[in-house]
């Protein structure tokens, strides 16, 4: 059984690989506050992906990692509107129960997981032609 | 899981022979995270302060450095906001015969001997080299607030 890294070290490693930008290049992610030593608070970007309504929209999300991460998924907080099954129309946040890799979290996810998740939702068949509110409109 | 035998050396003898100002305990449920205090060293800023870091022993280790970061907030060229420190021996001129002891010790004289000529936090490495003597008084000032020796535990 291989070494369990600890949060911190975990997200420090998440960070230099979102200020690097060897991510996947549909999404980013990056610390909300460079100053919080606790790295909680992040905020995450999606490309909206080709041949759907999403097409050329990016939509802007805050994903917050607890003290158990990443035994525990991050919580994910649409900030602009979307309309997605899995997303509340009121708040913006992610059910946990209807997205699978928050549903089945495993300890090597990362939020980068999350996002191209997100995204490959909003390109499903049954998603990707779903009426989306006017762009650039936020969760109040 | 089974711990590497250099690793429970390692550790058997930071508890049996510490070193002087420094103290690191592993975590019971990970034994290879390490809670760590560090003293400022005397005739520096940080002197009078206690800097709690963490360390962490990845699985290739000894082959990769310890990964290490400061949890005290510190005023220093070489170590940025979220307590990353830049020092070449975490980096290109870890050796697997350098240990855990040597390790922070190496972070300890860092403290006593800032370089703003290498630096990670580059606001503060411009102050040190435009002001020094200000740059050292604000070193100092954050060692009062934030690196406070935490009172003995009553027992």
């Amino acid at each position: 059984m291989s070494a369990k890294i600890p949060r911190n070290f975990r997200l420090l490693e998440e960070l230099e690989k979102g200020e690097k930008g060897l991510g996947a290049e549909a999404c980013s992610y990056g610390l909300s506050d460079g100053d919080d030593i606790t790295m909680s608070d992040w905020n995450g970007t999606i490309l909206g992906p080709p041949h759907s309504v999403h097409e050329n929209r990016i939509y802007s999300l805050k994903l917050t990692c607890g003290p158990n991460y990443p035994d525990a998924p991050p919580d994910v907080q649409f900030i602009s509107k979307i309309n997605l099954p899995c997303v509340s129309l009121t708040d913006g946040k992610v059910d946990k129960s209807k997205l699978a890799c928050l549903d089945k979290w495993k300890r090597d996810f990362n939020m980068e997981t999350v996002l191209l998740e997100l995204r490959r939702e909003m390109a499903t068949g049954a998603n990707r032609k779903l009426p989306q509110p006017p762009e650039g409109t936020i969760f109040e | 899981m089974s711990l590497p035998k250099r690793i429970i050396k390692e550790t058997e003898r930071l508890v049996s022979d510490p070193v002087p100002g420094i103290n690191a305990v592993p975590h019971e449920e990970n034994l290879r995270y390490f809670d760590v205090t560090v003293d400022g060293p005397s005739q520096s800023p940080y002197e009078g302060g206690v800097f709690k870091l963490e360390l962490f022993l990845p699985e290739e280790y000894p082959m990769v450095a310890p990964k290490v970061r400061f949890l005290t907030k510190i005023y220093h060229p070489n170590i940025d906001k979220l307590g990353r420190i830049c020092l070449d021996v975490l980096k290109t001129n870890w050796s697997p015969a350098l240990q855990i002891r040597t390790i922070l010790l190496s972070v300890q004289a860092l403290l006593g001997a800032p370089n703003p000529d290498d630096p990670l936090a580059n606001d503060v490495a411009q102050r040190w080299k435009e002001d020094e003597r200000a740059a050292i008084a604000t070193a100092k000032e954050w060692t009062q607030t934030y690196a406070k020796p935490e009172p003995e535990a009553e027992t």
